[in-house]
């Protein structure tokens, strides 16, 4: 049996993660309470929550090179890790995921893990090609469908979220596909989408910070800019440092017309390096050269 | 069949026997007559009882209501039938002749008739109005046990234990008795023996039909209200109903199943059911047209005697061994479920049907349920799930049922619903978006489903549910008799529970974060996680509640509306006639179903329960917005805001000036207390307010009170500790003046006045303290003469040994000069909202003006002409736009086959979808932005447009969070929502045109009131900036825009020609110390201010500033013109009067001291950047193509200064804001 289905003993574990509730995996689960197959991956997601929380170094320093050597999902893990750390993207790893791909392809860990260091690393026709390799993994799909989704493939990203539906039916992780996909396909969608986001984030048990930022740009997406405040400031006061959520709010302070320098300062001290942030800077330098291209006569 | 232990019961009453029982056809009042001889008269709806009636002897079995007079009827076991007035509480008149107990009495439906049943075996027919027996039918031969008007025909049924039902014909009577003609002889014959047979052995009634089937005696009889049907109940057990036709009768069908004498039985006024009741201490329902049973109800010890149906309301009554009880059928709330702006509920016929708030209009049914539980039951409650556009709806019969239908795309009538899902539960709700809980009571039990109706989780509820309800999203509230408890799905734990007894509906907040808890008389506002907020009792029934947008609860109970604020504070809204279901509140409008499920409107006031909201969110605003738009203000609201301790707004709102000083006493506010005590000026409002000074350190206002009441000896004690020794000295005047000695003595006293105590003593003959008074302070010279005076020697005279006198004490610090430093409280909000709000209505009233619209039509006009060009130059070139993006969309496709490489972004398909400048920034694409801007308006300078391109483009993407490990995915935010065509989504704009308007625009004017012209030209240069980057949702937002525009550079104009005459002389008025240039040039831009069209306040300003500065440097014909100008168009009326008075004296001299180059009477332009006139007919000025500012020709070809974008002169094919 599948230890993630329904009622399979990974399922609580497993739900906890995708729901972003990284605390809570490492916090309420114990590996040894597990049975004897299922610990590994148990492990292997108590390490990525633990890279999700930022403590990426830790988790080097609990997997030893023996450790990875034995066990392609420790040493994807490692992989994964360390493409976390500082110089982050640089290509020693990307080789070194490359290489885990080439080898242990079929293993799942790998493919989510060494899928996710090559699509942020610009190479995603090849975490495209190893995650293909997937059979039937939810976590693999999600993957998928982000990946096109970032590539601007919505045609593609819907063909796999159909996919996966016809087996999955009406697992959390394709529902969360889907509603990408629908904040991407927008209209009536974007209700869709609202709905799968909210319930995720109003619901006492499942509510995390992701999910409230999900639901807040559904929100936004759908003109609701007061609804959509009232979810980043309640993600904001569960993580105030969510760099996520920061961005979002210097949006919606922008779409809204009030003054967002006090977000966009607070976005800079806690993640210069956001996406946002960069791209504005791209976008002024852009602004400064389309402009050099006009030789306005002032009146002396 | 089936027992139902829940009988609907709304009433009991605890007794004797109730033999009788009638209705009140209006009131909630019903009769009953028990054997104890007594009659009582209730309110079953408040469960109290108004009369009793005490004057049979013996057990009173007949009783009825007239229906439309304030009399009734009863009739006893004295054979006699009483009528009563309930008015007057008395028994009006006794009607005998029975000669044996009377069983039932009743009256005609229209005629003034009674009928009797009795012992005696008649059935009598008696007129109230002339009180005579009119009629004795005779024909049974046993006692007649129930006797009864047919109520449309000439019919009477009758029952009696010789066990037959007889029908009789009484139309012989009705002629006789209404229609009184001329008597001819055998008329007065008969009319002499009345009642007797005539001479063919008939009488006024005759027998139609004997109905005989019953074979034991029948107790109860009576007719169908609208068909040809006989309902009769017998001591043979049996109910049995017969139909009849104009010639015969015959038995249709028997109802079995009582185990006892049947007693009574009635026909449902509305509905083809048959009530009955027996000595099996049963009250059964039967199917009419099946004579089956469909509900019965079993009282443990009671027999049941009779039953009585209200005529109009779902309403009946059964007496038995212990008293009366009034109970429904079924449930008359309508099930619904509300979501947004539409409610979905379950008609009286089972059908499902939606109303829509905004369009207030009733969809035709969309399903019929009519195969949803037993057909004599009504669902019970509906949810809705917006998702999958399905319905939950549960049903009480079988114990329980629940059904998942799913709701057709359109109504199309009320069809039979396809493929549902259906079980056993009590309670059944959607918990999420695909998934229900279902509540069965019977073992304890809720089952979480999904849409498959399969079971995913079971939960075990706390001991005792009664109820489940939805508890916010993934949660469920679980409501015992005693207790709420919220309760997780996902987690399986409860979360929270609350003491609340008997919570019967649970009403949530639309924004889902307060759920109002409803019980029989109690109202509990809880928060999301079940925290109490706030309770109230009510002692009326309370039916149904909903929320106010703004978080006010409005419930209804049996006759109101009524509103409770979180806080707690409640009142009534209005009053109602029929019980009715609040559904939803907007605005002014409440939505509520009625007891027939029928959607209704009700208006109402919320003012009252607005403002106190308001009030406790202090929303000073929005108080002010109330009191000025309704007629709010009144004691009662003047009372509320004291109470409540906010003496200084209610401050606000009071004329009275004595109430005034009350709260500004009470609220510390000295001055308005100070303003409203001269008002009055009565002596005891002055001692408070003395005293309240006195404690706020206000020792000006202080002296003031205390000179007003006249009070010396406070002043000059005021005057010392002030330190004010001149005020002291003066006071010492006034003491003398008046003659007041002690007052002289204090007041030297005070002043330390030596020489003046001493005269005052020996005037009054004090030598021996003058004395002593001229030693202690050393004036030896004076007090030798003293005792010179008094004849005395030095050694006479033995003084206690002396110091040295003592030295004046000086004022340390002045402290007289001012009041006591307080802190500064500053205006309150609520008085700054109210200073703001005032200004602004000036300018509300002078936007009323006709000259504006005028003026405004014409820009409208213009702007109109030029975007009608626009558009079709830009067509052209935009066709050309169109075939490229049909291009590029072949590409796409292409792409599309292609398995795998990245596809074009959204920002993409802005720049391909629109035309505006404002759409390529969001885009990111500033060098195509750039490039329209220049082609549509020439602009060039586009360093003043950098914040707003990278406002624009910042405000178009999302960051939305997916896998973990993954750089978040970008979305893109756009302002066509329900676009999913990719040729038409276009992005999100922010500042939109409304937004500059009510902002920037707003500001500029308000600042140029305020005479801050800086201020101002920045506010509309950042207006015109923003607008040139902007996108507009309709042609007619376009012209607005157009139109601010234009008001907006004419703005900066002006406001730049005056901002460079100040800087000219640096804010002079006189210009005499200025050369003759700069005088001129001054008095020029003074001139030219009014040039530039500005709304008619401002010109007005502009206008008097310019004449005032004429004035003062005597260029008294300027100043005759902008008097004229100010006296024909201005809109301020002091203004007026200045012009008025400068025009008397203009007039005599009407030169300039200096020629300027102005000249009223022509028409003219301000060049922007020389300020300079341009005249018409002169060398063609050249234009700014975005705000229209006109330049003299030289300018050609520079950045125009007003917006500081275009190029002055350049062409463009006209400024666009509609895609």
């Amino acid at each position: 049996m599948d230890p993630f289905s329904a009622d399979g003993e990974l399922v609580n574990i497993h739900t906890a993660f995708i729901q972003g509730q990284y605390q809570l995996v490492l916090s309420d689960f114990d590996p040894s309470s597990f049975s004897e197959s299922n610990r590994l991956p148990v492990k292997v997601l108590q390490y990525r929550a633990q890279c999700e929380l930022g403590q990426a170094s830790e988790v080097l320093s609990a997997i030893s090179t023996a450790d990875a050597s034995g066990s392609p999902d420790l040493a994807a893990v490692r992989t994964y890790a360390s493409s976390l750390g500082k110089g982050a993207q640089d290509e020693k790893v990307v080789a070194e995921a490359e290489k885990l791909s080439e080898e242990q392809g079929d293993n799942l860990t790998v493919q989510l893990l060494c899928g996710t260091v090559l699509a942020r690393a610009a190479k995603q026709e090849q975490a495209l090609q190893l995650l293909a390799k997937h059979q039937g993994s939810l976590d693999a799909v999600a993957l998928i469908v982000q990946i096109h989704l970032s590539q601007n493939r919505t045609d593609l990203a819907v063909k796999e979220a159909k996919g996966a539906r016809s087996f999955a039916q009406d697992a959390l992780l394709v529902n969360l596909a889907e509603s990408w996909i629908g904040i991407r396909q927008g209209g009536e969608n974007y209700q869709k989408s609202f709905y799968v986001f909210e319930e995720l984030a109003q619901a006492p048990s499942s509510a995390a910070a992701t999910s409230l930022v999900a639901q807040a740009v559904s929100e936004l997406h759908m003109g609701r800019i007061e609804e959509a405040e009232t979810a980043l400031n309640q993600a904001l006061t569960l993580e105030p440092n969510n760099s996520t959520a920061i961005a979002n709010k210097f949006v919606l302070e922008t779409i809204a017309g009030k003054d967002a320098s006090e977000t966009h300062a607070k976005l800079q001290s806690v993640d210069k390096e956001n996406e946002i942030l960069t791209d504005l800077t791209a976008k002024r330098e852009a602004f400064q050269a389309a402009m050099a291209k006009y030789n306005p006569k002032f009146e002396p | 069949m089936q027992s139902s232990p829940n009988m609907l019961t709304k009433f009991e009453s605890k007794s004797s026997r109730a033999k009788g029982i009638a209705f009140h056809p209006k009131r909630p009042w019903i009769l009953v007559s028990l054997h104890s001889s007594t009659i009582q008269l209730w309110d079953y709806r408040m469960g109290t009882l108004i009369d009793r009636f005490e004057e049979h002897d013996g057990p009173v079995r007949g009783i009825d209501f007239h229906k439309t007079q304030p009399i009734f009827v009863s009739g006893g076991d004295d054979y006699k039938i009483k009528v009563w007035s309930y008015q007057t509480r008395r028994c009006l008149f006794t009607l005998n002749g029975h000669l044996d107990y009377v069983r039932t009495v009743f009256f005609h439906p229209e005629l003034p008739w009674i009928i009797s049943s009795s012992d005696d075996q008649t059935i009598r027919i008696w007129n109230w109005q002339n009180r005579s027996l009119i009629c004795t039918m005779t024909g049974h031969n046993h006692y007649t046990m129930c006797a009864q008007f047919h109520p449309k025909e000439d019919l009477v049924v009758s029952a009696s234990l010789d066990q037959s039902v007889r029908v009789w014909d009484i139309s012989g009577l009705r002629k006789k008795h209404s229609a009184p003609t001329s008597m001819s002889f055998e008329d007065q014959m008969r009319g002499s023996q009345a009642n007797q047979p005539d001479m063919f052995g008939n009488t006024d009634a005759v027998v139609k039909f004997v109905l005989e089937g019953h074979d034991r005696g029948v107790n109860w009889v009576s007719f169908h209200p609208t068909l040809p049907l006989i309902i009769s109940a017998g001591d043979d057990r049996l109910v049995k109903l017969w139909r009849m036709s104009e010639t015969k009768a015959w038995e249709v069908d028997t109802c079995r199943g009582h185990f006892q004498n049947a007693s009574a039985c009635l026909f449902h006024p509305h509905q083809d059911l048959i009530l009955s009741v027996g000595e099996d201490k049963t009250i059964r329902v039967w199917d009419l047209n099946k004579r089956t049973s469909v509900q019965s109800f079993k009282r443990e010890n009671d027999r049941f005697w009779v039953i009585a149906a209200h005529p109009e309301i779902n309403l009946f009554a059964a007496g038995h061994d212990n008293g009366v009880m009034v109970f429904k059928l079924e449930r008359e709330r309508p099930a619904f479920g509300v979501h947004q702006n539409q409610v979905f509920f379950i008609n009286k016929e089972k059908h499902v049907r939606s109303y829509d708030f905004t369009k207030n209009v009733e969809s035709p049914s969309m399903l019929s349920l009519k195969k949803l539980g037993s057909p004599w039951s009504p669902p019970r409650t509906l949810s809705y799930n917006p998702a999958e556009r399905a319905i939950l709806v549960t049903s009480p019969s079988d114990g329980g049922s629940y059904e998942l239908v799913n709701l057709p795309r359109d109504a199309s009538g009320a069809v039979e619903p396809t493929n549902t899902m259906r079980g056993t539960g009590s309670s059944a709700v959607f918990v999420a978006r695909n998934r229900f809980a279902v509540f069965n009571q019977a073992n304890q039990q809720v089952d979480i489903k999904d849409l498959s109706n399969s079971t995913t989780k079971t939960i075990k509820p706390p001991h005792g549910t009664t109820d489940m309800v939805f508890g916010g999203t993934g949660c469920l509230l679980l409501i015992t008799a005693t207790h709420v408890y919220l309760y997780d799905i996902q987690q399986k734990k409860q979360l929270a529970e609350l003491a609340v007894a008997g919570v019967k509906y649970v009403v949530w907040s639309t924004d889902g974060l307060y759920a109002a808890l409803l019980s029989k008389h109690n109202v509990t506002i809880v928060t999301k996680s079940l925290e109490q907020v706030s309770t109230l009792h009510e002692t009326i029934r309370i039916k149904s509640a909903c929320w106010d947008d703004a978080g006010v609860l409005l419930y209804s109970t049996l006759n109101h509306i009524k509103y409770t604020l979180m806080n707690g504070d409640n009142g009534i809204v209005r009053t109602l006639e029929h019980t009715v279901y609040l559904v939803r509140v907007k605005g002014r409008s409440v939505y509520c179903l009625d007891r027939a499920a029928k959607p209704k409107v009700l208006t109402i006031d919320p003012t009252e329960y607005r403002f106190k909201l308001a009030l406790v969110k202090r929303h000073y605003d929005e108080m002010l917005n109330i009191i000025k738009t309704s007629s709010l203000v009144g004691q009662s609201i003047i009372s509320y805001l004291q109470k409540k301790g906010y003496p200084e707004i209610a401050l606000q709102f009071v004329q009275d000036p004595q109430t005034r000083f009350e709260l500004a006493i009470e609220c510390g506010n000295l001055d308005v207390a100070v303003e409203m005590a001269k008002e009055l000026d009565r002596p005891k409002l002055w001692q408070r307010l003395s005293t309240e000074a006195l404690a706020h350190g206000n020792h000006q206002v202080v002296e003031m009170t205390y000179q007003k009441l006249r009070n010396f000896d406070k002043l000059s004690f005021l005057y010392l500790t002030t330190g004010d020794s001149d005020k002291l000295n003066r006071m010492a005047k006034i003491a003398e003046h008046r003659g007041d000695m002690p007052s002289m003595f204090q007041n030297s006293l005070y002043l330390g006045d030596v020489q003046s105590r001493i005269e005052m003593l020996k005037e009054v003959d004090q030598y021996p303290m003058a004395y002593l008074t001229a030693k202690a302070n050393g004036l030896e010279e004076e007090a030798q003469a003293i005792l010179e005076a008094s004849g005395l020697s030095e050694d006479e005279v033995t003084l206690p040994s002396m110091g040295k006198p003592t030295a004046i004490p000086k004022p340390v610090v002045p402290t007289f000069k001012t009041n006591w430093p307080s802190k500064s409280t500053g205006m309150s909000s609520f008085e700054k909202a109210l200073m703001a709000d005032g200004d602004d209505a000036v300018v509300a009233d002078a936007n009323g003006d006709a000259e504006e619209d005028l003026m405004g039509e014409e820009v409208v006009a213009d702007a109109n002409g030029t975007l009608d060009d626009g558009e079709d130059e830009d067509a052209a070139g935009w066709d050309m736009g169109d075939d490229s993006v049909a291009d590029v969309e072949e590409d796409f496709v292409n792409v599309e086959s292609a398995d795998t490489g990245a596809g074009s972004s959204e920002a993409d398909l802005w720049v391909r979808n629109s035309p505006l400048a404002a759409d390529h920034a969001a885009a990111g694409s500033f060098d195509t932005a750039m490039n329209l801007l220049n082609r549509q308006i020439s602009a060039v300078n586009f360093k003043p447009l950098e914040e707003r391109f990278l406002e624009i483009y910042s405000a178009s993407r999302t960051l939305l969070p997916a896998n973990a490990g993954m750089a978040p995915l970008v979305n893109h935010v756009r302002r066509t929502l329900n676009e999913t065509d990719s040729r038409r989504i276009l992005p999100i704009i922010p500042r939109d045109v409304e937004s500059v308007l009510t902002g920037e625009i707003a500001a500029g004017k308000n600042a140029m009131k305020a005479n801050k012209l800086d201020d101002g030209a920045a506010a509309f240069k950042k207006a015109l900036h923003l607008l040139m980057v902007n996108a507009a949702s309709s042609a007619s937002q376009a012209e607005e825009a157009a139109a601010a525009i234009q008001s907006a550079g004419s703005y900066v104009l002006a406001m730049s020609v005056e901002l460079e005459r100040r800087q000219l002389i640096g804010g002079a008025t006189d210009l005499s110390s200025f050369d003759d240039e700069t005088k001129k040039r001054a008095l020029e831009l003074s001139a030219y201010f009014t040039v530039p069209a500005m709304d008619p306040q401002h010109q007005t300003l502009a206008w008097f500033s310019a004449m005032n500065f004429a004035n003062r440097n005597k260029q008294l014909g300027s100043v005759l013109g902008f008097a004229n100008a100010l006296i024909e168009r201005g809109t301020n009326a002091k203004f007026k009067e200045t012009a008025r008075k400068l025009k008397a004296v203009a007039e005599r001299q009407p030169t300039d001291a200096i020629d300027i180059e102005y000249d009223t009477f022509a028409e003219f332009t301000i060049c922007g950047a020389s300020h300079t006139p341009i005249y018409p007919g002169g060398e063609a000025p050249v234009s700014c193509p975005f705000d229209g500012t006109q330049y003299l020709p030289k300018y050609r070809g520079t950045v125009c200064k007003v917006c500081d974008v275009c190029t002055v002169g350049g062409g463009g094919s006209g400024f666009r804001t509609v895609v």
